[in-house]
């Protein structure tokens, strides 16, 4: 494991007055423990209560298919300014049980601070069953490799020699001081959380402001916790743990939003009213967002003109159900879309090929997870853009676009239900399990972002032809169920929407539906399909697709201050795809870096085919963990120190 | 002028088939109800069955095998002004789209939906259908049935349909009416329609029907309401339903099994959920403001999201 020198906090004192931070905070965090066991609290008020002192907060949720007891934990990155990445080895590890010591061990480095109950020290490996077999065993051989016994003891030592620096707690008798009676272990997740602000030093008054708004009106539970806030930080102080008192910094009015609230909000915003799911992770958070939302609140201008409404959310009976009934509402005018994964979009395949065929507008946001089949369904994966460019028997038209950040997302899901609507055909955005999972400040939703191209369903009459040969760019007039009489059938079909097995008719239809293909692509702006951060004239070049944005662009700016020039090629559209943009940059770049986290470099096939050129270097996960900085960092230097031959870099981090 | 439900798209069933009739019987349902066509949309599966909406003149999908029940409910949810019509096989209904039907019956949506039970895969040149007797040998079938028949009626009342009749194709007096009923009755019917398949099916003929076939309605006393008045009856009534649909073989009823009024449909479910549901249907709602841009904020529907 490599020694890396930490990042330290800076402040230099102007005129004697406040003190100014110098952009370096930087301080990674992972809580661990078992899932069911408040993780999420635990975090939450960490972010909270840094979210309070002015800094930003970007994390990720990783945990077992699982619900009492598996290891679960959140990487959380505070930063100055807004973080894009998450970077290892971590500043701290607050471990609210055993597994989560032997778990991460491999994630602390030098001067890691790792928080734990002094009573689990004697805890044995053997003991923790909730350990997957093999990374026991990976553990194991760790530790016993350097002679260190298997115990929590020995890990700590592990870890100790590689510069961590063990903070062993006394956690029941510490909550015991705050609170008598009752469970000490149901307190464990507050005190981590505590513990953890008071040795980075966030004023103990955002931490308290932290729980009121986490335990938002339940008095005694607030109580009760700030209690034990209390009684951390008195116990950092008297054992001096507890660091100088952090700055607070300004800071603007921020929202704390994950990518699948990002979906929802964009949805909402962009016209949707009638959406299904069948549970899955990680698609059905969103479905489950819109539902506790769905008092839609109108914009100021709109509020005395609207009643007030709400979004129809549908759990139904499968996948299958899932997309034929959003299907069956997209033929009432109604804005509509599914949200699923793999396993459910697979189901879906043959509706889809309906939407695509009776040219239905339908968003299916498809969140990707570790596949194939039930796959690591809780961790991340890319392994879908090629299933999504190609689902569905028959060739028809659709569009395929992805997010990498949490407000692509938003905006991603309104431009997604515009571009349905205004080219009648099936659209599949993408969005990576590590980035529904993300939580990521951002400061203000913008209404005016992206407009809202509301269909006008006229009442056309008698003889209406709902899919009329004669157009220009192949979209004919949308009909609407209730306003029009019109048939649709998954047969081919003529201009009424009646079954034809007519040899011209089937031409003309098939050009069509294709000719629509080529007016989104006219139509839809170049930033919306890729874009490229950084200079073009590089020495570097990454290319990648959804949540990698944010950590490349971070190693884009680290690899600048070693002197190396580089830039990305973002892509977020696949079809239609910019061939020619991408082309003119990939011509001209000298190293070509593919980062993806699948295993074929999906999207590196993908350029292959449109633009012939090959990318021989690549960077892969698909071990279903979320990349990060340092990762993608080092393996780009050994790529570019290795110019002469192609390099296939491999990550395997990750708990 | 009276809205005429005919197209002029040929009919193109086997001369001879139950088809027709029930053809016959939804429009003269329509035009007897004064239906106004654009208030009704008609969804079918894939099957000689699933042909049906494109010879009626009102809106028509013609979907998925097996599918056409989630459709009809996505049109109907969007817009619960609408009145959803569905048609299909029982191979499309209660093979392949059987999970559909037995949800659809725990929703109580507010579909008709009609099963064309002629006991054979039409389409598919007559394989045996999910209601098809064990050891049946169909001309088209090599060996016999291997499989036990499924009871439409059984199965339709214990997925809680609240609406639950039998009809017989060649009897299109009676069809008709039970389609009349059906399609004003505001949760989910099903409508098991024996359709004699003369291509296919040689053992269940018209005239085998007929030799079989009496009207539930012919016994006075037969009353299987459910209501808000009588609810304490209503175990006794479904029980008496449930009876009287294991009846099959030398006699079988024919007219209304069961009907349950005092059941929220679905849409009245969601109504409590969705402010002003019925009044701004989500198909009707306005999604943009005059200049183009989006009539939700954002930022106050999510303010529990505002960190600080
Ligand atoms: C997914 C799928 N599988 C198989 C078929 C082929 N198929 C077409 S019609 C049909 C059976 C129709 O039987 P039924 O539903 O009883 O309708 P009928 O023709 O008897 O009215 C089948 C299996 C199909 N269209 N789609
Ligand atoms: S095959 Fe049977 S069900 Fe199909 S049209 Fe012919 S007679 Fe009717
Ligand atoms: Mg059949």
């Amino acid at each position: 494991m490599k020694k890396r020198k930490r990042l330290h906090l800076k402040t230099i004192l102007i005129k004697n007055q406040y003190p100014i931070l110098m952009t370096k905070v930087d301080i990674n965090i992972t809580v661990g423990g078992p899932q069911g066991g408040g993780i999420d609290t635990s975090s939450n008020m960490i972010s909270r209560a840094f979210a309070q002192s002015g800094y930003f907060v970007f994390g990720v949720r990783e945990y077992h298919s699982n619900i009492k007891g598996r290891h679960s934990y959140t990487h959380v990155r505070i930063k100055d300014e807004r973080p894009r990445s998450l970077k290892y080895p971590i500043d701290f590890l607050v471990a609210l049980d055993p597994d989560s010591i032997f778990e991460h061990l491999e994630d602390v480095g030098h001067g890691t601070k790792i928080i734990y109950d002094s009573a689990i020290e004697k805890a044995e490996l053997s003991q923790a069953r909730m350990i997957m077999k093999d990374t026991a065993l990976k553990i194991k051989e760790t530790l016993t490799e350097e002679s260190y016994p298997n115990t929590i003891s020995g890990a700590i030592a592990w870890m100790k020699s590689r510069g961590a620096i063990p903070i062993a707690v006394p956690f029941t008798s510490v909550v015991q001081q705050a609170i008598s009676g009752g469970v000490p272990s149901r307190y464990f997740n507050t005190l981590g959380a505590a513990l953890t602000l008071a040795i980075s030093g966030v004023n103990i008054k955002h931490m308290n402001e932290s729980i009121r708004l986490v335990f938002s009106g339940k008095d005694k539970i607030i109580e009760e916790n700030i209690a034990v806030v209390k009684a951390a930080y008195d116990y950092c102080s008297q054992n001096k743990l507890a660091s100088e008192t952090l700055p607070d910094i300004d800071h603007p009015k921020r929202y704390m939003l994950t990518g699948n609230d990002g979906a929802a909000i964009g949805k909402m915003m962009g016209g949707l009213r009638f959406q299904t799911y069948y549970p899955i992770t990680p698609a059905s958070d969103e479905s489950t967002i819109m539902e506790e939302h769905n008092y839609i609140r109108w914009v100021d201008s709109e509020a005395s003109k609207l009643k007030e409404a709400g979004i129809v959310v549908v759990q139904t009976e499968d996948e299958i159900s899932a997309i034929t009934m959003a299907i069956g509402a997209a033929l009432t005018g109604t804005r509509t879309a599914t949200a699923t994964s793999g396993p459910g979009f697979s189901l879906m395949a043959e509706g889809f090929s309906f939407a695509g065929t009776d040219e239905v507008p339908l968003v299916v946001t498809l969140y990707q997870r570790g596949g194939p089949s039930t796959g690591l369904p809780t961790r991340n994966g890319q392994s879908d853009l090629l299933f999504a460019m190609n689902t569905g028997h028959g060739e028809f038209p659709r569009i395929v676009m992805s997010s990498g950040d949490v407000e692509e997302c938003i905006y991603d899901s309104m431009k997604a239900l515009n571009y349905a609507q205004r080219y009648q055909m099936p659209i599949i955005h993408l969005i990576d399990k590590n980035l529904a999972n993300t939580s990521d400040f951002i400061s203000g939703i913008d209404g005016k972002k992206v407009p809202v191209n509301a269909t006008k369903f006229e009442v056309h009459g008698l003889n209406f032809k709902r899919y009329d040969l004669n157009t220009k760019n192949g979209i004919s007039n949308l009909g609407a169920f209730g306003k029009d009489i019109f048939w649709m059938t998954g047969d081919e079909h003529d201009e009424l929407g009646h079954v034809t097995e007519d040899s011209d008719v089937r031409d003309r239809m098939m050009v069509k539906r294709f000719t629509k293909l080529e007016t989104a692509d006219s139509e839809i702006p170049l930033e919306d399909k890729a874009i490229l951060y950084g200079d073009k004239n590089a020495e570097v070049t990454f290319v990648t697709w959804g949540s990698q944005k944010g950590p490349i662009l971070d190693v884009i700016d680290l690899l600048a201050e070693e002197g190396i020039k580089a830039n990305l090629l973002y892509v977020k559209m696949f079809i239609p795809f910019p061939t020619k943009f991408v082309t003119d940059i990939l011509s001209k770049a000298k190293i070509v870096i593919d980062v993806e986290s699948n295993f074929l470099g999906q999207l590196a096939e993908v350029i292959m085919g449109k633009t012939g050129i090959k990318i021989e270097n690549r960077i892969l996960k698909y071990n279903g963990r979320h990349m990060t900085e340092d990762e993608i960092l080092s393996a780009s230097r050994e790529i570019i120190n290795n110019k002469e031959k192609k390099v296939e870099k491999v990550l395997k981090h990750g708990a | 002028m009276a809205h005429n439900f005919k197209t002029d798209v040929t009919v193109d069933w086997c001369p001879g088939c139950g088809d027709f009739g029930i053809l016959t019987s939804i429009q003269q349902s329509m035009a007897e109800l004064n239906i106004d066509p654009l208030g009704v949309v008609m969804v079918s599966g894939i099957g000689c069955s699933g042909k049906t909406p494109h010879y009626i003149n009102v809106g028509g999908i013609h979907t998925l095998h097996g599918r056409s029940i989630p459709f009809a409910t996505g049109v109907k949810l969007s817009n619960p002004n609408l009145k959803v019509v569905v048609t299909g096989g029982d191979g499309d209904l209660m093979g392949i789209g059987v999970g559909h039907l037995v949800a659809e019956g725990r929703r109580n949506s507010g579909l008709t939906i009609m099963i064309y039970d002629n006991e054979v895969y039409g389409l598919t040149k007559g394989q045996a259908a999910p209601t098809m007797p064990l050891e049946q040998k169909t001309k088209s079938l090599s060996r016999p049935n291997i499989f036990t028949r499924l009871n439409p009626i059984a199965l339709a009342l214990s997925s809680g349909y609240s609406f639950v009749a039998r009809g017989f194709s060649f009897d299109m007096k009676q069809l008709k009416e039970i389609i009349k009923k059906a399609m004003n009755h505001p949760g989910s019917a099903v409508i098991d329609i024996l359709q004699p398949c003369p291509t296919y099916n040689n053992i269940n003929t018209m005239e085998w029907y007929k030799e079989r076939v009496y009207k539930l309605e012919d016994d006075k006393n037969w009353n299987p309401l459910v209501s808000k008045e009588n609810i304490a009856d209503a175990d006794s009534i479904f029980a008496m339903s449930m009876a009287r649909a294991q009846e099959w073989g030398d006699k079988i009823p024919t007219g209304i099994f069961y009907r349950n009024t005092a059941l929220d449909p679905f849409p009245v479910r969601i109504s409590k959920n969705v402010p002003n549901y019925f009044e701004t249907v989500p198909a009707e709602q306005r999604i943009s403001s005059a200049d183009g841009y989006t009539v939700v904020d954002a930022e106050k529907t999510f303010e529990d999201r505002l960190i600080g």
